[in-house]
């Protein structure tokens, strides 16, 4: 699990992440602060690993922080690792205890301020780290903040000019400090003598039109909530206000926030155990959206997978991060239960169930093109909508997952709420959908499934095709004869080659059972889909080995009466010879192209009834293939027979 | 006597040197021919190319970056356009193929303005679909439309549509698949016809290489692409263009370079060049239409040649007095049982004492096989040439007397070749199978270079030859040379 993680870390390293809940989505992230520093929001957060070592495999373990930044909430840039345990002079090089921290900027220095085990003693000091920019590199002080023994540090810079420090200690603490924070400049106070009863931590403390809000989480019933009190003072006293995001359902133990405004918007950031559902303390980010009531109370949050922000159309959009979901006959699942990084995807069960994502910009452009990324073992049908475009598009069944782009008459243009519904089918598993411009990229079958060239040859005896080609044949699997160019294939090569015994009963009058076996080989009964008998796709289908192959073939050809003066006609790739009612017919030797009529036999007579028409086509480097029909003695293709493998 | 003993020397020494380009022209996967302030270029497998001053005389040193395999290029207003595959394919894979497209204002290396553009994809095929995203080959149609062909013999040869300003393809053009079991393709256009020219065959093999160029045409760019018995080019079906030559073997990577109105020729590679250490070498060679068809014509030969007019079917001749030829009787005189004789023909050496020494003017008559209607025409080493061609002298037949172009764009004799300019001659083979024959230099006029204005061998009457305008319309301009 380690290494995947380094790997996905190296993969990402710098990258931009896009983004709906949770925001970071190569690493676990947990107790979020953002701050607004020079126009961009900053979130520094702790970094859950899984631990190294022992005890804390099974608790919190973080032994390093990174920084992230955004300009629009969406596409998240990791900064990488700005300070590790083992730069904290006072610290514990292998306590695994960065944990929740915060940073400020005052007079060009940021100031960042977390907590850590000490290197001697028990518990957890408050330390600081300096830096001139706001993703370092920082350095640590030497000490740790005096007097200050906790958890969760929070710095206030207040509209009164001074700078306050928080922590969760003993209760929720509070005091002024130093602008620099080597220390504090008053006497710590208890900030939660006042406040309902049960465990809190992490306090929060931010001013809004002259309302101070003590924020934190609040273990009211089982698992911790995110409450609020608020004060006319940055020390307090505070009145408890209520809750601002509820315990979760899911039973993740902690929570974690902060608030901050943007571009004059005000936006919670919380954490919850997305991407490790068995395991509680491996966390990730969330953002969602927070609204005030006029007098300055905070409208309860409810915690999406949509989160905030716009997603373009013309992004990979993560419907699995909906904004909403139809209550029944449908649900979450990974991707992958062992790589949860790679994502969710949403199943809709039945014919009417729905997802929706809302904040969808078209731009000014309606796309030409739907692209999706599916799985059904069924053909469904799904109605995709989007303020007044509305559109059904037919999803063949497919067992693995598939990227189709199809053809879009989707008006769709600004941003709307994207609403998909199955309309036809069940369980359509989607795990993203994209509109682009129409393009060419759209339209590719690079398919060489074997069904596109053969299927099993079923029902009465076959006609040829209009221009005679016979197209039902009994394969027998390729037989290795390796050879490094085509041009060895001489006459007297292929006399003896084809001499050879290869099975009972070879050019025989009675064909081999389909099914029936030559040692390791088979022989199959098919149908050719196309004019030519596709042998190199015969081979690709069975093995990676395809080159360098000896392919024998039989057809039996039904007259009502008898045809003469009628010539065979082959192309083969590469050289072939064919026999017809147990006589050599055509041999066609060298480095050979398919070319229709490539080589004819003499005059020969199709008798009534049977006639066995045996095949050995041979090739080096080539893609094999052969086509066969019967010309009459104007050239013309001769259609009045049927065939049959039998 | 010795003399004439010298002269046939020459003849089989020079054989060698105008049966190929000239100097350094080793490729692989030519690029059609492209013009560039007067230089001509073309790009290989591998990166970088071959650069000529003249189109005969080639020497490395064109540069293309990307490497990759089979590159093409087209001239689009004032840019070119150059085309490659970033993969190689291969007999064994890998076949996963991209096409990439990128834009230079000059193809002179040496240019201050060269540089290419960011490449940009084109086309795109995964590993193991039925087609290989290499060899790609450009048109320019008649309707301003820029097309693409790609693919190897690794499934579908495949047509798409580029758009001539960007060079990437046009939004939602959806690829065609054109052909089957070739590689190496060009689509060019001409009198209402697509013409798909593909390379059939197996590459890559030396002396053994059976690259052949085969070709099928349609009356709609996507096809189908059907041969001369109506064999669609998606079932195999082709008619031969080139195949080996007797010491030259594994033609393919056709390109098509139109001089001018009449007058086109072809670009190819050879894989192995018997004379050049079996190496892949570059060939240009007279592009020939017959019945809506083209055909490779032949570098004219070293030889003994008689030069007819197009206009009445006249031989040029040396203006000396007609002689009487010796022997034989009238047919009033024949009397059955008289034994047979065969009869000797005038010589040379029964007429040229009554030439003049100094220059000999020409004229045209009926051919009667005299030596003065006789000519030699042999390419000139080290003296240079023009796009797939050497110049050659035209001398007649057993001595050295030159054909020559003189002041005022008149014609003449001269008693000895000397390697002057207005000596050496231009040959092309025309679009009809016909020659244009073209003096290097007119004294006392600018140089005369193919293209509007060139003066050529023409017939103003049937009897006075002359220099005048080429015009491919006009008989008066065109000359059979048949060996005798």
């Amino acid at each position: 699990m380690k290494r995947l993680l380094i790997l996905w870390a190296a993969l990402h390293l710098s990258a931009v992440l896009s983004a709906q809940n949770p925001i970071i989505r190569d690493q676990y992230t947990a107790d979020p602060t953002a701050r607004v520093f020079g126009g961009k929001v900053w979130l520094y957060a702790s970094h859950d690993i899984l631990s190294p070592v022992e005890p804390e495999k099974k608790w919190f373990s973080m032994a390093d922080y990174h920084v992230f930044s955004s300009e629009n909430l969406v596409d998240w840039t990791d900064h990488g690792v700005i300070l590790r345990q083992e730069n904290v002079p006072w610290g514990k090089p292998d306590g695994y205890s960065m944990w929740a921290p915060d940073c400020v900027e005052k007079n060009g220095k940021y100031y960042f301020v977390f907590p850590d085990a000490p290197r001697n003693g028990r518990g957890f000091a408050i330390g600081v780290a300096v830096a001139d920019a706001p993703d370092g590199p920082f350095r640590a002080y030497e000490k740790p903040i005096p007097g200050v023994w906790g958890i969760d540090p929070c710095v206030l810079q207040a509209s009164d000019g001074k700078t306050y420090l928080y922590w969760s200690g003993m209760g929720l603490m509070g005091a002024q400090a130093k602008d620099d924070l080597t220390e504090l400049a008053g006497t710590p106070v208890r900030l939660d003598e006042n406040l309902p009863q049960g465990f809190k931590e992490g306090p929060f403390i931010f001013e809004r039109e002259g309302h101070f809000y003590l924020t934190y989480p609040w273990v009211q019933d089982k698992t911790e909530t995110l409450a609020y009190a608020m004060s006319d003072n940055p020390l307090g006293p505070y009145e408890f206000k209520g809750l601002i995001m509820a315990q979760s359902p899911n039973e993740c133990w902690t929570n974690h926030h902060s608030l901050v405004q943007y571009q004059g918007e005000w936006y919670l950031f919380y954490h919850h155990n997305d991407y490790s559902p068995a395991f509680d303390k491996n966390r990730s980010v969330r953002i969602d959206k927070v609204l005030f009531n006029p007098d300055g109370t905070i409208l309860p949050v409810t915690p999406t997978f949509r989160g905030v922000g716009i997603t373009s159309a013309r992004d990979q959009i993560q419907i699995d991060r909906y904004s909403a979901l139809c209550h029944q006959n449908a649900f979450l699942a990974f991707l992958d239960d062992q790589r949860p990084f790679e994502g969710w995807f949403i199943s809709l069960v039945r014919p009417g169930s729905w997802v929706r994502y809302d904040r969808v910009d078209f731009g000014e452009k309606a796309p030409g093109t739907l692209s999706v990324r599916y799985r059904a073992a069924k053909d469904c049908a799904v109605s995709v909508s989007a303020g007044e475009a509305a559109c059904r598009f037919d999803l063949p069944a497919s067992v693995s997952w598939k990227t189709l782009s199809l053809p879009a008459d989707f008006p769709a243009t600004g941003i709307q709420d994207l609403k998909v519904s199955l309309e036809e089918g069940e369980t359509l598993q989607l795990d993203w959908l994209s509109f682009t411009d129409t393009s060419w990229e759209s339209f590719s079958d690079s398919s060489t499934a074997l069904e596109k060239y053969l299927v099993p040859a079923s029902g009465k005896n076959a006609s040829p095709d209009a221009d005679g080609f016979v197209r039902r044949w009994l394969l027998l699997e390729p037989i290795s004869k390796p050879h490094r160019s085509n041009n060895v294939f001489t006459e007297t090569y292929l006399r003896e080659l084809f001499k050879e015994p290869y099975f009972p009963g070879q050019l025989g009058e009675i064909l081999p059972k389909d099914g029936s076996r030559v040692g390791n080989l088979c022989w199959h009964a098919f149908d050719s889909r196309l004019f030519n008998v596709k042998l190199f796709r015969f081979a690709s289908n069975l093995s990676e080995d395809r080159y360098g192959k000896l392919y024998w073939m039989a057809t039996v050809v039904h007259c009502d009466r008898e045809i003469p003066d009628v010539r065979l006609s082959v192309g083969s790739n590469g050289a072939s010879m064919w026999w017809v009612n147990g006589e050599e017919a055509l041999l066609m030797d060298g480095d050979r192209r398919m070319v229709v009529d490539d080589c004819a036999s003499e005059r020969l007579t199709l008798k009534k009834g049977r006639n066995v028409i045996w095949g050995a086509v041979i090739n080096g480097p080539g893609l094999s293939d052969f086509c066969v029909r019967f010309l009459d003695g104007n050239g013309n293709p001769v259609t009045h027979f049927t065939v049959s493998t039998k | 006597m010795k003399k004439i003993l010298f002269f046939a020397g020459l003849i089989i020494l020079n054989w060698i040197s105008c049966s190929a380009q000239v100097g350094t022209p080793f490729i692989h996967d030519p690029s059609t021919i492209a013009e560039c302030d007067g230089k001509y270029y073309t790009f290989g497998t591998g990166g970088g190319g071959l650069i000529s001053a003249d189109g005969w005389v080639w020497q490395g040193g064109a540069v293309r970056p990307g490497r990759g395999a089979a590159p093409d290029v087209i001239k689009i207003g004032d840019r070119y356009l150059v085309g490659y595959s970033s993969t190689g394919g291969g007999f064994y894979g890998p076949h996963a193929g991209s096409i990439l497209t990128m834009w230079n204002k000059t193809l002179d290396p040496e240019s201050p303005d060269f540089a290419f553009t960011e490449p940009i994809e084109v086309a795109r095929t995964v590993e193991d679909e039925d087609c290989d995203a290499i060899d790609v080959s450009f048109l320019m149609g008649p309707d301003g439309r820029l097309f693409c062909t790609y693919g190897t013999y690794f499934g579908f040869i495949r047509l798409v549509e580029l758009d001539p300003v960007t060079g990437g393809r046009l939004p939602g053009n959806r690829a065609v698949d054109i052909a089957i079991d070739c590689e190496a393709t060009a689509l060019i256009y001409r009198e209402g016809w697509y013409y798909l020219l593909a390379t059939h065959g197996t590459c890559c093999d030396g002396v053994n290489s059976t690259y052949n160029i085969v070709v099928g045409r349609s009356r709609q760019v996507t096809g189908p692409y059907l041969d001369n018995v109506g064999r669609d080019m998606l079932r195999g079906g082709g008619k031969m263009v080139i195949a080996a030559q007797e010491r030259q073997f594994g033609a393919g990577h056709f390109g098509r370079f139109v001089v001018e109105d009449g007058v086109e020729k072809m670009s190819l590679h050879f894989e192995a060049d018997l004379d050049r250490s079996g190496l892949s070498v570059l060939a240009i060679r007279p592009l020939l239409w017959k019945d809506g068809w083209p055909e490779a014509g032949e570098l004219i030969e070293d030889g003994n040649y008689k030069i007819l007019s197009r206009r009445r079917g006249y031989s040029l001749e040396l203006s000396v007095d007609f002689v009487r030829a010796q022997g034989g009787k009238p047919f009033w005189q024949i009397q059955a049982d008289e034994p047979m004789t065969v009869l000797e023909g005038q010589k040379l050496a029964d007429v040229a004492n009554g030439w003049p020494q100094g220059t000999i003017p020409v004229r045209m008559a009926d051919y009667m096989a005299r030596p003065h209607q006789k000519w030699t025409i042999q390419a000139v080493p080290d003296a240079g040439g023009y796009l797939g061609g050497p110049y050659y002298r035209i001398i007649i037949e057993g001595t050295d007397r030159a054909l020559a172009a003189a002041e005022g764009a008149r014609l003449e004799t001269v008693p000895a070749f000397t390697g002057a300019d207005r000596e050496l001659w231009r040959i092309d083979q025309l679009t009809d199978g016909t020659y244009r024959i073209m003096p290097k230099v007119i004294p006392g006029q600018a140089v005369n270079e193919a293209g509007a204005g060139s003066l050529c061998l023409v017939s103003v009457a049937d009897c006075t030859p002359a220099l005048g305008r080429f015009d491919f319309n006009s008989d008066n301009c065109k000359w059979d040379l048949k060996r005798h």
